[in-house]
């Protein structure tokens, strides 16, 4: 009865942090775009700009065509849902070690969400969404074994698969050869996973440009709040493991995401978005150092 | 020349010369009240002689409008033979495709707006086919685009045929908001025109209205004084530099190159607002009059231009560092969106797009208009034809603007002559006038003849675009789509110039 209580409790702080994790993503990607703003001699608009977003689109009428199917709808839950599960099974900031997290689970939770947004996409049949979904599968199909190398990577170092255990030892990582090398190739996928600059623009109003913007164009109302605050949601949950797990610096985590934010923005002002083939090398270039960092473990 | 209308090719083929001088413009006139039946005009370029050659082919039967298409002879006729279809219902034998142009499905086959016999406020609706251009086969597929976009920008519909991401082939339809300014300002008399031919467009309002000015002032015998010269060449260099600084920040757009992009639209705002204490016109209207400038400069002025001029030169320096250092932005824009130089040879492009395939043209020098002849300044090219050609002419382009706009400050300082506008008097009747001005774009061409009673009986614009837009079509050919953006804006072509 008490094993159940405390397992009760295990559960509640999860989804406690998820909930706290869902109400600050949209803080961090403001942050991210007052920075981008700042840095280009821009006011830019406030950094709870994407809470009015969501909220706005939260209470606009969401409009089908009729040619949709049940697909069409189910995509932004799905997709909510299974970053709202991966947020919970970060190391949890109550306190708990939390059992359930395993890190394979993480991974394939974020492809679960991508492969209902690109059939999603192609739903509504219209000629951008099918380019969108080509193209996010496209790249996903080379982020996918890199995010698994650096798991792997950070595997071999810590013994575990598990989060929890793996963010016990994440205090340990210090300036080593394998220890930069996966956090920098890290960060690369982070910047691919997330459509940020220079793989995909997530400020473009260029439709033939776009990735991942590409296949939300058909969405309105609430399941378009529901992709955008997924997507915020997902770019802090990849900060939050790149700040605990990778990134080698012993400091305070929220120090730590606050710096991430910032390092995004510079990141995306001081670069242009590549040629769409050429992702694929910018993914190999991750790839090979963290095989190399592998080897050095 | 003039010849019978079965004689138009023939013609054409010995003054084109082989090339030699491309075609300036091709378009229609009705003269069916003066008993002379219908015309088609062509007009090539004689860089040698610096002067415009004129081919008048005469249809006398107005239902027998038939003659060989110049097209298969020189490609760039191709889209003045469907818009002379289109308008007057002229047509030519052997079109490889005259599909409608300018009337889209709304319009009935046999309505040709620009004969005198439908009146200015003539309304009609109907039907017609318009059919874009796709390709059919095994996993090929299309993607409109348009007109509607995401961004502010004029309509256009794209059809892009593509093999997964590389683009087969692409197909523009534009002209959705054709205002028919050529019809509306046909019986007004020269300064009723001059503020509607002013609002052509707005990015190359100088340089229209300069074109107009100069084919009205050829019909006259008097001399613009030089102190107007200057200061329409300042309005033109000035119009220039807030354009080619603008869109260079612009094409990063492309690439989401965000530092550029905002360093770009902080310039091009100093220069927007330079030009409204100039003008008090953020587009430098108002300025430009038959016969000379209606305002004249003072010295405050020229050290506000200096001063600006001074700050803008400096960022933009920086600015092109910028650009040249960022390896991933040099790998986007070499090679992409590739014009040969036979491409545009052929196409007879004008203006950066022509000058970054390798011709070495620019009215300015070609045609020696106005007072450019007594100025130093190189015409900037390069040879690759690739998006960085395009943005290099660009550049190359902002610094000679400054170094004439200085050289033109030095003369208005010393130059205390009072006299800005001569009165034109009695004007040519009934008679063909050009005038031709090097705009950011390339040159703008007009074509006009007044009447008995001085009033304008026709007016062909040929704007820097027009001849520029099949070309857009030809050097997407081979990229995939995600660069057409980039492709695009380093034309910076324009819809309102083509929609006049």
């Amino acid at each position: 009865m008490i094993e159940l209580q405390e397992e009760f409790i295990k559960i509640a702080m999860c989804l406690g942090q998820a909930i706290v994790l869902l109400f600050l993503a949209p803080l961090v990607s403001g942050i991210v775009k007052k920075t981008k703003a700042t840095l280009q001699n821009r006011v830019g608009s406030s950094i709870f700009q994407e809470y009015y977003d969501i909220f706005k689109w939260w209470s606009k009428p969401t409009m089908l065509t009729p040619y949709t199917s049940l697909i069409f709808r189910m995509a932004p839950c799905v997709y909510f849902v299974t970053t709202l599960v991966a947020a919970c099974m970060l190391p949890n900031f109550f306190g708990g070690q939390i059992t359930f997290g395993d890190v394979f689970v993480f991974v394939y939770l974020f492809a679960i969400g991508r492969f209902f947004m690109a059939v999603s996409s192609m739903d509504a049949a219209t000629a951008f969404g099918g380019m969108g979904g080509s193209r996010e599968v496209y790249i996903a199909a080379f982020v996918e074994p890199v995010t698994m190398l650096a798991v792997l990577s950070n595997v071999l170092h810590t013994n575990s698969t598990n989060i929890a255990g793996m963010s016990l030892k994440a205090g340990e990582i210090n300036f080593t050869v394998a220890g930069v090398l996966t956090a920098v190739a890290f960060f690369l996928v982070l910047l691919a996973e997330n459509s940020r600059i220079p793989v995909d623009n997530p400020d473009t109003h260029l439709e033939l440009t776009m990735i991942h913007e590409c296949m939300t164009l058909e969405y309105s109302g609430r399941l378009l709040s529901l992709i955008h605050w997924a997507s915020q949601l997902k770019l802090l949950v990849f900060v939050m493991i790149f700040s605990m797990l990778y990134l080698p610096i012993n400091l305070p985590v929220v120090i730590k995401v606050l710096l991430t934010a910032l390092l995004i923005g510079l990141i995306e002002t001081l670069n242009n978005k590549m040629r769409l083939f050429k992702v694929r090398i910018y993914l190999a270039a991750a790839a090979l150092m963290l095989i190399l960092a592998v080897v050095a473990q | 020349m003039h010849v019978k209308q079965d004689n138009l090719r023939g013609a054409a083929n010995i003054l084109s010369d082989g090339g030699l001088h491309p075609l300036a413009a091709m378009f229609g006139a009705d003269e069916t009240k003066r008993g002379g039946g219908l015309a088609i005009y062509c007009l090539f370029y004689d860089a040698q002689k610096r002067d415009i050659k004129t081919l008048k082919a005469s249809f006398e039967d107005e239902n027998d409008l038939s003659y060989q298409s110049l097209t298969s002879l020189m490609p760039a006729a191709a889209w003045y033979e469907r818009e002379l279809h289109d308008m007057f219902g002229f047509n030519p034998l052997g079109h490889p495709d005259l599909r409608p142009l300018v009337l889209h499905e709304t319009f009935p086959f046999e309505f040709h707006p620009l004969r005198k016999k439908y009146a200015k406020d003539f309304q009609i609706r109907g039907k017609r086919d318009y059919e874009m251009m796709t390709s059919q086969g095994e996993g090929l597929y299309e993607v409109p685009v348009g007109p509607i976009h995401a961004g502010i920008i004029e309509p256009g519909h794209f059809r892009f045929s593509q093999a997964g991401e590389a683009m087969l082939q692409l197909d523009a339809k534009l002209f959705f908001t054709h205002r028919g300014i050529e019809k509306a300002v046909e019986g007004l008399t020269i300064d009723q025109a001059l503020p509607i031919i002013e609002r052509i467009c707005g990015a190359c309002s100088v340089s229209n209205t300069l074109s107009f000015c100069q084919a009205v002032e050829k019909l006259s015998e008097a001399v613009v004084p030089r102190r107007a010269w200057l200061i329409r060449t300042l309005a033109q260099e000035l119009e220039r530099l807030y354009n080619h600084v603008g869109d260079t920040g612009n094409v990063c757009a492309g690439v989401g190159f965000s530092p550029i992009i905002s360093m770009g639209a902080r310039l091009k705002e100093y220069l927007q607002q330079l030009n409204e204490s100039f003008t008090g016109n953020r587009f430098l209207r108002g300025l430009i009059v038959p016969g000379g400038v209606s305002m004249d400069v003072d010295d405050r002025l020229l050290d506000e231009i200096k001063d600006v001029l001074r700050e803008v030169e400096a960022t933009y320096k920086d600015m092109v560092h910028i650009m040249w250092e960022q390896s991933n932005f040099l790998n986007r824009i070499q090679t992409t969106g590739r014009i040969k130089n036979k491409t545009a040879f052929d196409l007879a492009m004008v203006g950066v797009g022509a000058r970054a395939s390798g011709m070495t043209r620019d009215a300015r020098r070609d045609m020696g208009y106005g007072i450019y002849d007594d100025f130093d300044f190189d015409v900037i090219t390069e040879q690759n034809g690739d998006v960085e050609a395009r943005i290099k002419v660009r550049i190359g382009e902002v610094y000679e603007s400054i170094k004439i706009i200085k050289q033109v400050m030095r003369e208005l300082r010393h130059n205390d002559s009072e006299e800005i506008k001569v009165e034109l008097g009695e004007l040519k009747k009934l008679e063909g006038s050009w005038g031709i001005t090097e705009s950011p774009r390339g040159d703008n061409l007009h074509w006009l003849m007044l009447d008995e009673e001085g009033k304008l009986d026709r007016l062909f614009v040929r704007s820097a675009s027009y001849p520029n837009w099949p070309a857009l079509t030809v050097a997407v050919q081979g990229d995939i789509i995600p660069d057409f953006p980039l492709i695009n804006k380093s034309f910076e072509l324009c819809y309102a110039c083509i929609d006049r």
